[in-house]
């Protein structure tokens, strides 16, 4: 992953996109939120950049880990200060 | 809670049903105050933000017409209030501080390589079985300018989509996505050098 690599031309498939082009959309790739033809294109670039593929894969990763957070169980008083505080501002029951 | 269930203790709410009310509030506090504790990382501004979206809850619950899903509609009220609130006793990073793609992007080495990249994902694996990770990710987390770690929040952590987390914040798709981006980079960069750290111990 350089700076900012000029586009290469590809033998086969035309312009390759550079490292920053595809720094710049590699959450949405991870995401899926892509076309299929830039989808293409940055496989393209990262068959020849290992740096990307690192890349992609540890923030791909990043990504993962973030849901696998275990959530924060609410303590019994927060719950029970919690209809104290509203109990005044609840409707009367009908 | 099945949707049609929860679409019947929202109308009942809003018609002034109390129970209805307190059965929505049971059903949606747990999660709530997991995200509050995420965006503050204390019990008494947790338990603040909580009260606050209820109560802002009670307020409006008749004005909610079902334009987007409840949930949506519940998390722009406590995302407005996670974001209004001070915190307390703890470094705050700068607000609207603009994080900088050019910054946060891998600088090749001073011979113009390429930079080097390790490959940590299956390391991070062995470090989540071993408990290790969390708190290194809650840390990076916290390091986050508030307006970029409440959009990973929401999307990473919570696991809304782009779209619903725009209509929590008031923000196009567009500056959801980069906002995004910019966070999860950071928090990649933060847990590369835990890696690199445990690799020279």
């Amino acid at each position: 992953m350089t700076e900012y690599e000029p586009s290469r031309f590809h033998p086969k498939h035309g312009m390759a996109m550079t490292c920053r082009e595809m720094f710049e959309r590699l959450s949405e790739y991870v995401d899926g939120e892509l076309s299929q033809q830039i989808c293409e294109e940055i496989q393209r670039h990262m068959e020849g950049c290992e740096p990307c593929v690192a890349f992609a894969k540890t923030l791909k990763k990043t990504a993962d880990l973030c849901r696998r957070l275990p959530s924060r169980p609410i303590p019994p008083e927060v719950a029970a200060d919690l209809r104290i505080f509203l109990a005044a501002h609840l409707p009367k029951p009908k | 809670m099945p949707p049609q269930d929860e679409h019947a203790l929202i109308e009942a709410s809003r018609a002034g049903d109390s129970g209805a009310l307190d059965a929505l509030i049971r059903s949606h506090q747990a999660r709530v105050y997991s995200f509050a504790m995420r965006m503050c990382r204390n019990v008494e501004d947790a338990k603040d933000i909580l009260q606050e979206t209820f109560l802002g809850m009670l307020r409006s619950i008749r004005e909610f017409r079902g334009e987007s899903k409840f949930t949506t509609w519940l998390y722009r009220i406590a995302s407005n209030a996670c974001l209004k609130k001070r915190r307390r006793g703890v470094f705050e990073p700068q607000p609207d501080q603009e994080m900088s793609l050019d910054e946060l992007m891998p600088r090749p080495g001073p011979d113009g390589r390429k930079p080097e990249i390790p490959d940590w994902s299956e390391d991070a694996e062995r470090a989540l079985l071993r408990g290790e990770l969390s708190a290194q990710m809650e840390a990076a987390i916290d390091r986050l300018p508030r307006e970029y770690k409440i959009v990973l929040v929401l999307r990473d952590v919570e696991g809304f989509s782009a779209e619903e987390a725009a209509q929590m914040l008031n923000l196009s798709v567009p500056a959801v996505k980069s906002r995004l981006h910019r966070a999860r980079v950071f928090v990649r960069q933060e847990l590369s050098r835990y890696f690199k750290d445990q690799e020279k111990v």
